[in-house]
């Protein structure tokens, strides 16, 4: 497993709507700031590398110190994105797949408007056992 | 040229010097004016080739006292800068991202800076704001560590630069500011917004980049010595975020803006708003007492149909919901105060000292009152923000300007109404109203507020007291209200109508003291009487009573919304003097005043039941007929006995005698604490002495004397119905009977047998109504008991027996010779005997007494019958006849054969001679031979063959003289 990891959705209308820190790494504050800034960043990167490639699976776009950023973007342009420092590139494709899967079952509920937060507690609990599975 | 360079390129110690070709290659570009992109190509070939050189010669020589790193980073940078357009923007990326990289191995923090300076300007030129704010935020942070006062200024102002890409940027930086606006007035029409643009309204909300950037900010500026920068970012923080701060960063955020403030000239305004979250609540409806109602010049009676009539002042049929203020139309009057309540919510752990706050508008045309509020830890307050407007125009209040924590700040309610939409579809962090316990509020919009001229103003007051008018059950008394005119218009035109329940309480209301008083000058004030009567408390709410009655206690009943409502509309002048008159279409408004006549009916004096009693009184025998009084006195054949009228309803006349006397029996109960005097009258109709004009009016109307009933007593009250025979049996009352008899068949005969019963109904009812039962208690209360009810129910089963008269009616009387000599006889007597009065129709014993019955038929037939004379002592034993007879007679006493005409009196006559002087009663009655159906149905005879029996009333006859 990864000692850092840091997952993010972020919707299209770019709210973050998921967020967890999912590296075995021991958790700091600063730290869980300076991912999400990374990641942030990256989107600026994400916006044009989206089109130019069908793959939903960008691999590695961006990077900073030794953290890389891998993007999976869905159809919906819901940008799926991982901070790690491993290079694990088949473990985090299949991460983002089978995380793809559980979040369009988030928004099959009814209940559930698209665009706002994930606060399903199941859906996190799924998050962090694929995290320890494929990263 | 590019052979030359190819010549002159030795490794190691001519990478400069290619550099610098690079640069000349740049130059050379630029002054093209055009990208040739073969020259291009090579531009990008010979920098990365000197780029790998710089590369190469790190790592062979690590010892090397100059780093060639930086030259590495150097060249990077430069040919990122070449590169750096939209369509590169790939390759741009990674030649920064490379740079980026070797910041790590630098060690000079300065080089550092420097680097990521040049990354974050190339980032922002190739439009990758959130790179280039990423990048400034680490050369805010290099700066931040050294510690001078210029270096925090340069990360303050860095970090300002990063402020848009965040999303967090001061509203005073915020130039266009438009996403509100726009969002503004879909929101209010609609009230449901796309959900997309509802998300795009909370865009990037990457709160913890926010609240990071918001402190480094803050920590900057104090550092840097800016109090208002510092203020500005404490204030965006503690709004925007106080939910993921704790109570301890909460107050620390709160002692930083006061800090701040210290260090800021007093009236400091600033754009960003702190605390509290202001939001609109409503605008109360104008008080009743100065509604405003609009005018249709066109109609003369404008005030029609403004109001609604039901019992409900406002319905949800009538015009406009009055809480529905997006569509509704203000009012406001020029020199009126006006009151807008809204809500502030503190959200946080700390006490919230809002120094002042009032409305804040930019027309120019309203004075606001500032006000100052305290609002506890985690609480919000409704408030009322009020003002006066001061020219005629419009209004718009887009919010409220307040001073808190030493900054004037301007908070718009726009701003809270989208975070509250926010938060109603999950999107933001918190609702602040509703974790203060605030109940969710409807949105609330601004509505269209106009500013009108000045209006009259009319101001109400009871006087006498402005509390409840206390009134026993049925009191009558008249109430003054008084007017006045406390506006600056006069009152031109006025109207009153009346609303609300128990409307008929008022009998009266003097419109043209109102109206003989207009034009009402400012100032003036005009009283007017309004007469009340109060209503039956039984019939408003039954468990009142009950309640009442188990508590013990007169309880009082001021319930709101069981009184009446005087509504009184009114208007100024058409056009104001001074101003020109404007088109039709706006004529200044009316306003309605509403008076409420607070009622409160107390428990009086109540009717137990109304019985009816009969009596019979022996009528003493005398010269005269005992004077039957008709309904009609002109179809009767004798005349009254006026003198004794009167007090014949009081007193039983014994020489007038009395014929199934009937009483009505009232009783009466006294709940109160007070003491009641009722007074019983009953209205003669049609004062009968039209041949009499001596007998003043008074008579016309006989009032028993006054029955008093002291607190928690009952009392009876004997009405005598003698007054109320017909003088003709007639067919007609018993429509059934004749029209099962078939002889008198025909259309024409039900038709006026429907007509008669209809005139009995009548006659009926003008009984009871001429039945009075009033009161007075104390000095000022008095009132009618309501019991036309009562005496029809008591009425109802033996209606028939009252009003109809017996077929036969017998008299007796003494004969002229025999009455001259017995008042002869008597004259003498009366001193001795004490008893005047009586001894009138006095009989001598021992005497031949000569006496005739008079037998009237009253109905429209002849009557065949038989009757006999009965003549019994005090014991009841018969007298004439038997062994011990004590009365000798002559003539026929009994089946006596006679015929009576319809309506005619028949004479009989027969002497008595009376040998123990005493008492004795004289009773004649009658078997009527071939009975007709009316006689029948009067008789209340089941079977055809039965004999009908008539009796006359007895007669008494005192027999004076020694035995």
């Amino acid at each position: 497993m990864a000692s850092t990891a840091c997952f993010i959705i972020v919707s299209r209308n770019d709210i973050p709507i998921y967020e967890a820190e999912v590296g075995s790494a021991v958790k700091k504050e600063d730290a869980a700031q300076q991912h999400q800034f990374i990641l942030h960043a990256a989107l600026d990167v994400v916006q044009d590398l989206a089109w130019t490639t069908s793959a939903m699976f960008l691999k590695a776009i961006d990077r900073f110190n030794d953290l890389v950023v891998s993007v999976y973007v869905t159809a919906g342009h819901t940008r799926l994105m991982l901070l790690h420092d491993s290079r694990n590139e088949d473990g985090i494709k299949s991460f983002f797949q089978e995380v793809h899967e559980l979040y369009i079952k988030v928004l099959l509920n009814p209940l559930y408007l698209p665009g706002s937060r994930i606060t399903s507690s199941h859906f996190d609990t799924k998050v962090r056992a694929l995290a320890r599975k494929y990263l | 040229m590019l052979l030359v360079c190819r010549c002159v390129f030795v490794y190691s110690w001519s990478i400069s010097c290619l550099s610098f070709i690079c640069l000349f290659f740049h130059v050379q570009i630029d002054r093209m004016g055009q990208k040739d992109p073969i020259l291009e190509e090579e531009v990008k070939y010979r920098y990365n080739n000197v780029i790998s050189h710089y590369r190469k010669s790190f790592i062979q020589d690590n010892a090397q006292r100059v780093s060639p790193l930086s030259f590495e980073l150097e060249a990077t940078l430069k040919l990122a800068r070449f590169l750096c357009r939209r369509e590169m923007a790939k390759e741009v990326v990674e030649l920064l991202t490379a740079a980026a990289d070797g910041a790590k191995s630098l060690i000079d923090a300065s080089d550092r800076l420097i680097l990521y300076v040049e990354i974050a300007r190339l980032f922002g030129t190739l439009g990758y704001h959130r790179k280039a704010a990423f990048f400034s935020r680490q050369v805010a942070q290099l700066y931040l560590q050294q510690e001078n006062g210029l270096a925090a200024i340069s990360a303050m102002q860095v970090l300002a630069m990063t402020t848009k890409a965040y999303r967090v940027q001061s509203r005073a930086s915020d130039s266009k500011h438009s996403l509100p606006s726009e969002i503004g007035p879909s929101h209010a029409d609609g009230g449901k917004m796309h959900h997309h643009s509802v998300v795009s309204l909370f865009e990037s909300q990457w709160s913890t980049l926010q609240m990071v950037v918001l402190r480094e900010i803050l920590m900057s500026s104090v550092r840097a010595g800016d109090p208002l920068a510092a203020w500005s970012a404490a204030a965006r923080l503690l709004r925007c975020y106080y939910p993921l701060i704790t109570p301890a960063g909460q107050n620390g955020l709160a002692t930083a803006l006061k800090n701040s403030s210290e260090r800021l000239p007093s009236g400091t305004r600033c754009a960003d708003p702190a605390l509290p979250f202001i939001r609109l609540h409503s605008f109360p409806l104008q008080p009743s007492q100065m509604d405003i109602i609009k005018r249709n010049p066109a109609r003369e009676d404008w005030w029609a149909g403004s109001a609604p009539s039901g019992p409900f002042i406002y319905t949800p049929f009538s015009k406009g919901e009055p809480n529905d203020t997006s569509k509704q139309e203000l009012i406001w009057i020029v020199g009126e105060p006006v009151q807008v309540l809204v809500e502030l919510a503190n959200p946080c752990g700390f006490d919230l000292m809002v120094e002042s706050i009032y409305l804040s508008v930019h027309s120019g045309n309203f004075d606001a009152f500032p006000i100052r509020v305290n609002l506890p830890p985690n609480s919000s307050k409704v408030i009322t923000l009020s003002g006066i407007p001061t020219s005629v125009g419009h209004v718009t209040i887009p919010g409220c300007t307040v001073h808190c924590f030493g900054v004037i700040t301007e908070h718009l309610f726009k701003d809270v109404d989208n975070l509250l939409h926010g938060a109603a579809q999950g999107l933001v962090l918190s609702d602040p109203f509703r974790c203060c316990g605030s109940a969710k509020l409807r949105n609330v919009s601004v509505p269209h507020i106009s500013v009108v001229p000045p209006l009259p103003l009319l101001v109400s007051r009871i006087v006498g007291g402005d509390g409840a008018v206390i009134l026993y059950e049925g009191e009558i008394r008249d109430v003054w209200i008084s007017l006045a005119n406390a506006g600056t218009v006069p009152v031109e035109q006025a109207h009153i109508s009346l609303s609300g329940k128990n409307q008929d309480a008022v009998i009266s209301v003097a419109y043209e003291t109102l109206k003989s008083a207009l034009p009402l000058k400012p100032g003036a004030e005009v009283t007017l009487p309004v007469t009340l009567k109060a209503w039956q408390l039984g019939l408003v709410d039954p468990d009142n009573a009950a309640g009442k009655s188990a508590s013990g206690s007169t309880g009082r009943q001021s319930k709101d919304g069981i009184s009446p409502i005087l509504l009184i509309h009114y208007t100024g002048p058409l056009t104001n003097p001074g101003e020109p008159p404007e088109n039709g279409s706006s004529v200044p408004p009316g306003r309605r005043l509403v008076v409420p006549l607070h009622i409160c009916v107390l428990q009086g004096l109540s009717l137990v039941k109304a019985r009816l009693l009969s009596m019979e009184i022996p009528a003493h025998i005398g010269e005269n007929l005992p004077k039957p009084v008709r309904l009609d006195n002109g179809s009767t054949e004798e005349v009254t006995i006026s003198e004794s009228k009167a007090d014949g309803l009081v007193k039983i006349d014994p020489f007038r005698g009395s014929w199934g006397l009937r009483f009505l029996e009232l009783e009466l109960s006294n709940p109160t604490d007070v003491v009641f005097e009722i007074s019983v009258s009953v209205q003669l109709e049609n004062s009968s002495d039209v041949d009499n004009p001596s007998v003043d009016q008074d008579a016309s109307e006989l009032g028993y004397p006054k029955t008093r009933i002291d607190r928690d007593y009952s009392a009876r009250v004997l009405i005598p119905l003698e007054h109320f025979k017909l003088p003709v049996l007639d067919g007609s009352f018993f429509v059934k009977d004749s029209q099962a008899d078939g002889t008198s068949s025909g259309r024409t005969l039900s038709f006026s047998d429907k007509t008669s019963k209809a005139e009995l109904n009548a006659s009926i009812k003008n009984l009871i109504s001429r039945i009075k039962l009033r009161w007075q208690s104390g000095r000022n209360s008095s009132g009618e008991l309501n019991i036309k009810d009562a005496i029809q129910a008591a009425l109802q089963t033996s209606v028939m027996d009252i009003l109809l008269p017996d077929p036969l009616t017998f008299g007796f009387k003494l004969s002229k010779n025999g009455a001259g000599h017995a008042a002869k006889l008597d004259s003498p007597k009366e001193s001795n005997v004490q008893v005047p009065s009586t001894s009138k129709g006095s009989v001598l014993a021992h005497d031949m007494t000569p006496m005739e019955v008079l037998v009237r038929n009253n109905t429209m037939e002849m009557i065949k019958m038989r009757f006999s004379i009965r003549c019994r002592d005090v014991a009841g034993a018969n007298c004439v006849e038997g062994d011990k007879a004590t009365v000798l007679w002559s003539g026929v006493l009994s089946g006596v054969t006679m015929e009576v005409p319809p309506l005619q009196e028949v004479k009989h006559s027969f002497s008595l001679y009376f040998l123990v002087p005493g008492e004795y009663t004289l009773v004649a009655a009658a078997v009527i031979d071939d009975p007709n159906d009316i006689l029948r149905a009067r008789a209340r005879s089941v079977s055809s063959n039965e004999p009908i029996f008539c009796r006359g009333p007895p007669f008494h006859v005192r027999v004076i003289g020694t035995a």
